[in-house]
């Protein structure tokens, strides 16, 4: 008998000890006394909220949408979990096990496209239809952006803002200097780039980082955008092609070799946001990246127009918006969907897009908001472009592509810099898109 | 003194202070047996899938020549870190013995960089090696030996061994306090003959203070084996495994795997490799020190 009972006392000692480390919920529970019996225990109302805006001007921007979402739900208490990694690699990983654990945040940041469909894929996620109608989205967002949240017929996601993939940074200076235009399609950007190379040795006519080697992919798509146009890109990254044989792909690949010896010969060793500096300075000539590195080089001090210019690329056969849009979800099992709903409508609404993207960098995709909200010129075009170009979803950080293959992907081309090898490029490519099934992965772009 | 009470409030107090231990264990040892069970299941994608494969992600992995080259860049890791790392250990630390008093300055010197995380070190070292800003390529062009600046981590063929070099600088401080404490254990007289045989420093050290470090050496190599096994951290900072995939490690590959690409199962399986390859270097060891520790 004493036996059992020191057994049990020890069982009821771990018992508590477990208990203490297992996860307190972070509901703040607050009673609140009324009239009528019983009392009931009303939870305080309150959003936990995981995103990857961290660099200076992002947390500033997600300033603005907390500001617009306390202005209209004054009750809600907003509970921030910003994680630093640039395009939510930090926050994948979080959120990976924490949903397995079944204990989702009551929004969290997710890029359209096949990332969205990660989440979807795992039943992680609820559908948005009602903040979608409720807003009329169908009607004020273009259908691309439709077709990127939707999965098995409906919406998983409230997008509120697009970057540009596909513009060309150049020095004003050194184009003036040399009495060189800016390019318009690959072949012109080689040429230019051999000209620059040819009269200041000392430069380098193409700036890249491929120590981020997303980088890499930033630069092949323009090279595929312009050597075969739109269609040919998203059937490559939906797998469409048969990249082995295919003559464009070979092409595209063919011109990427053609701008090894005029890259930056120490990429390597650089991420992307050391390049703008040194594209303002001058040492370098051009450089292909997404609309965030304005950012950067305003707040360097370089004057858009003087020290730096940049232009929609390719313009030939098609100009197009390469779009990378960020979205926010809605969990399963959420503790606070209402919280959730009104997060999802704030979002959607134009007054917020508008006064966030200005320090977001970004554009808005609201149709209300006009071109002219935004107070620099490379913006209003980007707007303009938004609203006349058509609309291609970028293959990088995992819009259209299927994650799986873009890690490998992103390999291949960082590779490919340092050996030039076309074949075994292309074979590998093959290699990975067939054992990957992207063509599978990727039927949600298709579905009518 | 008071009387020992009675054997069963004993016995409860001792399985209470065993407790936090079997805990650990348990949840330690659960998670290997965990990681083993996904390696063997096809789970791809965010959710668990329970697919039992048998040894499927082992046969894809041997497949890849990813594996191979992240298991070659492991092993390079070995060879050029283990040896370099402990030698200067071990010439440091004799260095320090013979420095006398000088040697309360400089140990904590080369024992810094350990305190340092590796997030830190791999940021410094990114810093210094880059090829134009660099600290190392500007310091050799101002001593008028520019022609020796290299392109570092901007090279395939150097970047693994720019990896490395920031390894050395951090380990190098561990090595030289396990020699120090052997060289310390070295009985006073062995030295006092040497000395009166009229031996130099340089002989102390190669015949006597070399012989009477084994057991510090396995120790370290022991170590270090494990952390060149599991390193991730700096490759992860300084390069990202790159340039192009030319300094991935199992490591590395096994977070890619199963964050980036959501081959859960295969990166299960990649865990599981690193563990047996620990195991193959820490069960000898251990075996051997058991039997030392008999003798």
């Amino acid at each position: 008998m004493k036996r059992l009972l020191t057994l049990l006392a020890i069982a009821a000692v771990l018992a508590s000890s477990l208990v203490a480390c297992a996860p307190v919920p972070q509901v703040i529970e607050k009673e609140v006394v009324v009239t009528a019996t019983p009392v009931p225990v009303v939870v305080e109302k309150e959003l936990t909220v995981y995103h990857w805006w961290t660099a200076g001007g992002e947390k500033q921007a997600m300033d603005v949408i907390f500001k617009h979402f306390r202005a209209a739900n004054p009750d809600i208490k907003i509970v921030d979990n910003p994680l630093a990694g640039g395009g939510g690699i930090t926050l994948k990983t979080v959120m990976q096990g924490m949903l397995a654990a079944k204990m989702p945040p009551d929004t969290f940041q997710s890029l359209s496209g096949s990332e969205l469909k990660m989440y979807v894929d795992g039943a992680y996620l609820d559908p948005v239809d009602d903040v979608w109608a409720a807003n009329n989205l169908d009607t004020n967002y273009p259908a691309v952006i439709n077709k990127m949240v939707t999965f098995n017929g409906k919406k998983y996601g409230i997008p509120m803002n697009a970057h540009r993939a596909n513009w060309l940074f150049y020095n004003v200076p050194l184009f003036k200097e040399l009495g060189l235009e800016p390019p318009t399609n690959v072949d012109e950007l080689i040429a230019v780039a051999k000209a620059i190379k040819e009269a200041r040795p000392e430069v380098s006519p193409i700036g890249l980082g491929s120590r981020d080697k997303w980088t890499a992919i930033f630069l092949f798509d323009v090279v595929l955008l312009s050597e075969g146009g739109p269609d040919v890109y998203e059937q490559f990254y939906t797998g469409q092609l048969d990249v082995e044989t295919d003559p464009v792909i070979r092409a595209a690949m063919e011109k990427y070799k053609a701008l090894i010896p005029y890259l930056y010969p120490y990429h390597g060793a650089k991420i992307w946001s050391d390049i703008p500096g040194p594209l303002g300075e001058g040492q370098i000539g051009m450089m292909v990246i997404g609309d965030f590195a304005a950012a950067q080089l305003v707040q360097a001090g370089y004057v858009e127009g003087t020290d730096w210019e940049a232009v929609g690329f390719p313009q030939e056969p098609e100009e197009v918006f390469l779009m990378i849009v960020d979205t926010f979800t809605r969990p399963v099992g959420i503790k606070h969907p209402e919280a959730n709903t009104a997060w999802l409508n704030n979002l959607a609404d134009p007054d917020t897009q508008a006064e966030f993207n200005i320090i977001k960098g970004s554009i808005a995709i609201h149709k209300d908001v006009p071109d002219s909200n935004y107070p620099d010129d490379l913006h209003q075009r980007a707007s303009a472009a938004f609203k006349g170009k058509r609309i291609v979803p970028a293959s990088a950080h995992g819009a259209l592509a299927p994650q799986n293959f873009l890690s490998d992907w992103q390999d291949i081309l960082t590779r490919f810099l340092y050996t030039g090898d076309v074949d075994a490029a292309l074979s590998q490519t093959a290699l990975v898109m067939t054992s990957y099934d992207v063509a599978g992965q990727s039927e949600w772009y298709w579905a009518k | 003194m008071r009387p020992i009470p009675d054997m069963s409030y004993n016995r409860l107090h001792i399985l209470l202070f065993l407790a936090p231990i079997f805990i650990i264990v348990l949840l330690l040892y659960g998670m290997i047996a965990w990681t083993m069970a996904v390696s063997m299941d096809n789970w791809v994608g965010m959710a668990p899938v329970w697919k039992f494969n048998g040894l499927q992600n082992y046969v894809t992995l041997f497949r890849m020549e990813r594996f191979w080259g992240s298991l070659r860049n492991n092993l390079t890791w070995m060879v050029a870190f283990i040896i370099p790392s402990a030698m200067l250990g071990l010439v440091l630390a004799y260095g320090l013995v013979l420095s006398g008093r000088a040697e309360s300055l400089f140990r904590p010197l080369f024992l810094y960089p350990l305190a340092l995380s590796f997030v830190v070190t791999g940021t410094l070292w990114a810093w210094m090696y880059d090829p134009e800003a660099g600290v190392i390529n500007n310091i050799l062009k101002s001593i008028g030996l520019g022609s020796l600046s290299q392109p570092w981590i901007a090279s395939p063929r150097q970047a693994t061994f720019c990896l490395i070099g920031a390894a050395i600088w951090q380990y190098t401080g561990f090595a030289m306090t396990l020699y120090l404490a052997a060289i310390r254990d070295i009985p006073g007289e062995i030295f006092e003959a040497a000395k009166v045989d009229g031996a130099s420093d340089m002989q102390i050290f190669r015949h006597v203070v070399v012989p009477n470090v084994t057991q510090a050496t396995m120790v370290t190599i022991a170590m270090m084996t494990i952390f060149s096994l599991k390193v991730f951290d700096l490759v992860w900072v300084i390069t990202f495994g790159g340039p192009g995939t030319s300094t991935e490690v199992l490591g590395f590959f096994m977070f890619v795997a199963t964050y980036r690409q959501q081959f859960v199962g295969l990166g299960a399986a990649i865990s599981v490799i690193i563990l047996i390859l620990a195991a193959a270097v820490v069960v000898p060891y251990a075996w051997w020190s058991m039997k030392k520790l008999q003798t």
